[in-house]
């Protein structure tokens, strides 16, 4: 025991001597911090904008003016994402994906200007974000200052007078390992400190705890690896570039296959394409703007013989406003069927992208990472879903203000008479109906519950490595 | 030299890593080639799809105003003989459009995403293997040419054995960097005869290789020859990698992006709409005096009697777009001078500007998006164009004109 705390301290001296390992965690850090700032600053005024931006659409459509409620229907309302306080941290997918939606009748857009697209590109791994700096690059410091964690005691035949005296190869492991720990430590901090400040911002303790936890565990994950080749090799060279292989499969060369097997397995099919199939499907529903429209026949015929009239100008509510309604929820339906199809498409290609986590411990953090932030595809899927439940609920109730406050005859004659035009236009009290919209990240169980198995992945792999790292370091000669 | 030929085939390490890297370049190449196979096969597919669906509804129709309601235009960017090995803006900014003859600023900045997990791994093609994988594979190669030896005991005796100890360290290095020059280029040509790529275009690329990875093998060299540890120099060269390829260009993006301001895309359609909606409310004549400023060849046809008529429904789609218009020119000119500047600043870091060179090579840079960009409006204008008379001066509607309708041509010039 004694001798294990000799072990790990002498190697902390020996960091701390060393200008390589000093410069090298300087640079490092100071590569963390600066992304952390300016991270924090984007994030944060993307945050404010975006709910700024909420309250300004809402506060426009409610004072629009009197006006046919169809064309309310059409002037459209907008749905915005701010960035989760975790988003300082790991922005995820929302530099990909628009974070705003326009909502309007008888369609769904698609989320709309990703940054992505305004932004200059310059090449590299883009535009690095603290989270990068950790699941790329932090990796790449802990195999520069300890690769050669025993290599370096075998070199300078240190280790054999050391095991001489009794030092077994389980303490001299179970030393250095605590030496790397203490190193885990300390790069840690700065993930500890944005969670602490995420948490100032309205985060939940736990997430911002789990996300500290998550990344203390991938650099524990890789101190294991550490030190398994450590004891599995015995020359430098070697050590180095075993490790060195390790990192570029699992850092940017899984990663890619993972990609591209998603995309093979499920196909992705762009818009444009899925619009047009649609299209046909559509074209079935009939046009809400025409009550004429023939699929209208059956339900005129049932309205007719419901109220126990001969034709549409006497039922007791607006024909026209019962159609859009109709045609809507008919169009609404098929429309959801797209989405949720393409969607589940996109959670099968990721699942894939996740399942690769189990051969590259990186993919498993990322994965980890993004749903603990609420960063992740499954966040962005449940902001297009309420966005569409907000499209659909303003839309419907409008339709509902159109077939109950506005006379059929007028609604027919307001192209051509103007006074019927005048008589069409609703008070705006009506535009009430419009809900108040704030997106909210998902709670803290559900995305620890999708961080689960990207947990277990990383969990698993430390604790293989460290398994077979003992079993090796119990057979180490000098 | 033939001596050390022999030696680099019997160095396990070296060949492992060179043929690391002619594994990684033949993947991303392929990747590359099927990317393009798909998107050419998407295009076929659309443009078909497109035809059938615009007669099916243009058979429906009875006037002008409807037709042009309904009918939308497949318009396409197709990957250049190139894009295989850069796919650059394609990834992120749309190549197809499909438009209609309403404001165009409400039309131009739809995404048609892929899954968004796929765009933030990050594409792996042969560009992104070169800027920055490649330099990994020659650090690896070269950092303990000379400290190696030494750890093995040999340095001296190759030191003294040869006649020009000096020489013996060039040609080793000399060796492998053109084992790694070969081994990205060999998959980068081979994809060029599938894609029948030009041959000037595979030449530049092929220099532009070969230069960078000769700047990083100096690099190496350079640092190699330092009478330091392995580790140091492996350190210190990781370094330099870290400051090349991650640091500057995240610094390089984000200078470019403070420096220059772009309008929030949002903003712009939002103008658009507000004006659109507005003008159900504005007297006719404000709308139509507002589009005659523009277009006053119409003059002579712009009275609108009825509450609705299509022409000045168009009319102010058309004043929608010009509402924006100042939004929307900002919102390109500051793209483009974003661009401008960062291709700039590139010149201080040799991955961006490997990587800027092979988009513009392979036509997925920010100009040629833009360019895209700018064909979509010219044929939007077109296509106004040739409504235009039939709305304003009421000729009767006749199905078979449609056919005179413009066509989109993919080369048609920005």
């Amino acid at each position: 025991m004694n001798s294990m705390w000799l072990i790990a301290r002498e190697e902390w001296r020996y960091w701390v001597r060393s200008r390589l390992a000093r410069v090298s965690v300087l640079i490092f850090v100071g590569l963390i911090i600066a992304s952390s700032l300016f991270s924090t600053l984007q994030t944060l005024d993307a945050r404010h904008q975006r709910l700024h931006q909420q309250e300004v659409a809402e506060q426009t459509f409610l004072s629009q003016p009197a006006r046919h409620p169809h064309r309310m229907v059409h002037y459209g309302h907008y749905a915005f994402r701010p960035p989760p306080p975790l988003a300082v941290f790991d922005p995820g997918i929302d530099v990909v994906t628009g974070q705003s939606i326009f909502l309007e009748g008888h369609r769904q857009n698609t989320a709309m200007f990703a940054d992505a697209r305004a932004q200059a590109k310059a090449g590299g791994f883009g535009i690095l974000t603290p989270a990068m700096v950790y699941q790329i690059l932090f990796p790449l410091l802990l195999i520069i200052i300890g690769h050669d964690i025993v290599a370096r005691e075998r070199e300078a035949r240190t280790l054999a007078p050391l095991m001489g005296q009794g030092v077994t190869g389980i303490t001299l492991y179970c030393g250095k390992a605590l030496a790397l720990l203490g190193l885990v430590g300390v790069l840690a901090l700065p993930v500890l400190l944005v969670s602490v400040m995420s948490v100032l911002l309205g985060e939940s303790i736990p997430a911002g705890l789990f996300l500290t936890l998550t990344y203390a565990l991938f650099l524990t994950c890789w101190s294991a690896l550490l030190l398994l080749v450590s004891f599995a090799f015995k020359t430098r060279g070697i050590i180095l570039a075993v490790l060195m292989l390790f990192w570029l499969f699992g850092t940017l060369i899984i990663p890619r296959i993972a990609v591209a097997t998603g995309d093979a397995s499920f196909p992705t099919e762009g818009k444009i394409l899925t619009d047009l199939r649609m299209k046909d499907d559509l074209r079935e529903i009939g046009d809400g703007h025409n009550d004429a429209d023939p699929t209208f026949s059956k339900l005129k015929a049932e309205l007719l013989a419901q109220y126990n009239v001969g034709n549409v100008e006497d039922l007791p509510m607006n024909f026209r406003g019962v159609v859009a309604s109709t045609a809507e929820a008919r169009l609404t339906k098929t429309l959801n069927d797209y989405a949720e199809k393409r969607m589940e498409r996109e959670s099968r290609q990721s699942r894939i992208i996740r399942d690769f986590g189990a051969l590259s411990p990186f993919l498993a953090v990322g994965h980890a990472s993004k749903s603990i932030a609420g960063t992740d595809l499954k966040s962005h899927h449940r902001f297009l879903r309420e966005a569409e439940v907000l499209r659909f609920g303003y839309v419907q109730a409008l339709n509902e203000v159109h077939a109950g406050q506005i006379a059929y005859s007028d609604d027919i004659n307001r192209s051509s008479d103007q006074g019927a035009e005048k008589r069409t236009r609703v008070d705006p009290e009506n535009w009430r109906v419009l809900k108040q919209f704030r997106f909210e990240t998902s709670g803290t169980n559900a995305r620890l519950a999708r961080a689960a198995p990207s947990l277990s992945f990383l969990t698993i792999w430390t604790l293989g490595l460290l398994g077979v790292g003992v079993l090796l370091a119990r057979g180490a000669s000098p | 030299m033939t001596y050390e030929f022999r030696f680099f085939l019997r160095d396990r390490a070296a060949l492992f890593w060179i043929l690391l890297t002619l594994f990684t370049a033949s993947v991303a190449v392929f990747q590359g080639v099927q990317e393009t196979a798909q998107q050419r096969s998407t295009l076929a597919e659309l443009k078909q799809l497109d035809k059938t669906e615009r007669e099916a509804v243009l058979a429906e129709q009875s006037n002008w105003g409807l037709a042009a309601y309904y009918t939308f235009h497949l318009t396409y960017d197709p990957p250049s003989g190139f894009a295989f090995a850069a796919m650059g803006e394609r990834d992120t900014s749309p190549w197809i459009y499909r438009i209609r003859m309403l404001a165009l600023e409400g039309q131009i900045y739809e995404t048609d995403g892929e899954n968004p997990d796929f765009a933030n791994i990050g594409r792996f093609d042969f560009a992104f293997v070169v800027s920055v994988l490649s330099p990994i594979l020659i650090i690896l190669l070269l950092f303990d040419l000379r400290s190696g030896e030494r750890t093995a005991g040999r340095l001296e005796l190759i030191e003294v054995s040869a006649r020009n100890p000096q020489h013996v360290w060039m040609m080793r290095a000399g060796i492998r960097i053109a084992a790694v020059i070969l081994a990205l280029s060999v998959p980068l040509w081979a994809g060029s005869l599938l894609e029948s790529t030009d041959f000037t275009i595979v030449l530049f690329a092929t220099i532009a290789v070969t230069v960078y990875v000769l700047f990083w093998g100096l690099v190496a060299v350079i640092q190699a020859k330092a009478h330091r540890a392995g580790s140091v120099n492996l350190a210190v060269l990781a370094g330099i990698w870290v400051l090349f390829c991650a640091v500057m260009p995240t610094a390089i993006s984000l200078v470019s992006n403070r420096a220059v301001a772009v309008p929030e895309g949002g903003d712009i359609i939002l103008t658009q709409r507000e004006a659109v909606n507005d003008a159900w409310d504005l007297p006719k004549d404000t709308t139509m005096k507002l589009f005659l400023d523009r277009h006053p060849d119409w003059a002579d046809n712009a009275t609108v009697e009825k509450p609705f008529e299509w022409k000045w429904y168009y009319a102010f789609q058309q004043v929608g777009d010009q509402t924006a218009e100042q939004l929307s020119r900002d919102y390109r000119e500051g793209r483009k001078k974003r661009n401008r500047l960062s291709s700039m600043l590139s010149l201080i870091s040799p991955a961006s500007m490997i990587q800027g060179y092979f988009e513009k090579l392979a036509g997925t840079d920010m100009t040629s998006s833009l360019n895209y960009e700018m064909r979509v409006r010219n044929f939007h204008a077109e296509l106004r164009k040739w409504y235009y008379p039939k709305l304003f001066k009421d000729e009767p509607y006749e199905a078979g004109i449609l056919e005179t309708l413009p066509q989109y041509e993919p080369d048609g010039g920005p």
